[in-house]
């Protein structure tokens, strides 16, 4: 019998069932059981939504991560975001004026910031700038000179026709290409250069939604950018330009694209 | 450091677990979780290099999560305008449901799960899902460890009393 052990607790009892007892009081507390069956009814309960709980909310798990919770990329963005001090005083600034005490912090997102529309869109354009358009030697894969390798690959990899705008109009000559991972699946990526060596990145990528918007200005790495939905392509732009300019570019792709 | 990294790599999985359990939608939760990592990086340094790093990083969610729940009103505004925001995963009411097989679904159960107050589904995730302790816990919510055990001992008892009535009515079905 159970008369010479401690008396069981409350919660001991939970305990129990979460498996934090040691070996010792385990036994004690199954002796007890086997001599109370109305509590050792609600313990079984208890181990039953304890089973259930974990069926329901561990059945996810296996469902491979998004690309921005990849720690080794948000790691190398506040890198990037070291190497260029404007940028991150810049993203210091914006975080002041919302109000946020760290909201530095990467720079692509600021503590109780509503969430936006495009706002994985723009952490993946964010991702892309931070990375590529700070490489001087290799910033793009597949040169101006390849422009068409670079249409076909990027189209055949979105499984719809996409090409790269012409941005000469603002000056911005372009430089080329690569293929990016994004939270949707593969993104294509133009780069362009003015003759301030000012670079310029659009993404353009499958939603998760379709629909046509208007052009929005998103923060996009703590810099004014551009985000629009054109059925179920996604785009997104940013560079060294004041949010107007960017609109106006923005307005010219937009419409060269559905030329 | 290099160790510290690893470890938090590693809660990855398990956070974006809890913030879809808190939140229910997959961009949201993706959301939750990066904006954690962000803090966890920017907290490197001025952190006890002693301390576990799971309830470390647990606590700092749960912070973003109590903090954008002050704004949820914004938020369900914002989703309103944006049917792009709705996009609920999962353990939504119009998930394929599974083949009726004896005993209590675990849909039905989150059903139950969801209608008990939302302090106490925290701590019994935490404890049940993520299997910390009731010390780890009441460091994560910034409570006495007697609150963690009377958080967890109503919603047990208010979730026996749920899902009791559950297993009736589906054996109801099942025997007509």
């Amino acid at each position: 019998m159970s008369s010479e052990s401690r008396p069981v607790g409350e919660d001991e009892l939970h305990a129990y069932v979460d498996n934090q007892l040691d070996a010792w009081r385990r036994v004690e507390v199954e002796r007890y059981l086997a001599a109370h069956p109305a509590v050792a009814q609600r313990v079984n309960a208890d181990l039953q939504q304890r089973a259930l709980l974990r069926e329901a909310f561990m059945r996810d798990d296996d469902e491979p991560l998004a690309a921005r919770l990849n720690l080794a990329s948000l790691i190398e963005q506040r890198m990037v975001q070291r190497r260029f001090p404007w940028r991150a005083a810049a993203a210091v600034l914006l975080a002041v004026s919302l109000g946020a005490a760290a909201g530095a912090a990467g720079g692509m997102w600021f503590a109780g910031r509503p969430i936006g529309p495009f706002m994985t869109l723009a952490a993946d354009t964010a991702a892309s700038y931070a990375v590529y358009s700070a490489d001087k030697r290799r910033p793009v894969e597949l040169w101006a000179a390849q422009r068409e390798d670079l249409n076909r690959w990027v189209s055949n990899r979105l499984n719809r026709p996409v090409a790269a705008p012409d941005l000469a109009a603002f000056d911005y000559q372009f430089l080329g290409g690569r293929l990016v991972p994004t939270a949707r699946g593969p993104g294509a990526l133009f780069m362009y250069e003015n003759h301030q060596g000012g670079r310029l990145v659009l993404l353009v990528r499958r939603m998760a939604l379709s629909r046509t918007t208007q052009i929005e200005q998103v923060d996009i790495g703590g810099m004014p950018g551009c985000a629009w939905s054109e059925g179920e392509m996604g785009y997104g732009m940013v560079g060294e330009e004041p949010y107007g300019r960017l609109l106006e570019v923005s307005g010219k792709v937009r419409s060269q694209l559905r030329g | 450091m290099p160790n510290t990294i690893t470890a938090i790599e590693a809660c990855i999985p398990a956070l974006r677990r809890y913030a879809r359990a808190l939140l229910r939608h997959a961009q949201d939760a993706d959301d939750l979780v990066q904006e954690t990592l962000l803090r966890a990086l920017e907290g490197l340094r001025t952190r006890h290099q002693d301390g576990e790093v799971r309830p470390w990083l647990f606590a700092i969610m749960h912070n973003q999560f109590i903090s954008h729940r002050r704004k949820a009103k914004v938020r369900r505004d914002d989703a309103e305008r944006d049917p792009a925001g709705l996009a609920v995963i999962g353990l939504d009411a119009h998930a394929v449901r599974g083949r009726q097989e004896d005993g209590l679904h675990w849909q039905d159960f989150v059903r139950a799960f969801d209608s008990i107050p939302e302090d106490q589904q925290a701590v019994l995730l935490l404890v049940s899902v993520e299997d910390l302790s009731y010390a780890e816990v009441s460091q994560v919510l910034a409570i006495p460890i007697g609150t963690v055990m009377s958080r967890l001992a109503r919603g047990r008892e208010r979730l026996r009393g749920l899902t009791a009535a559950d297993a009736g009515t589906s054996l109801l079905r099942r025997v007509k």
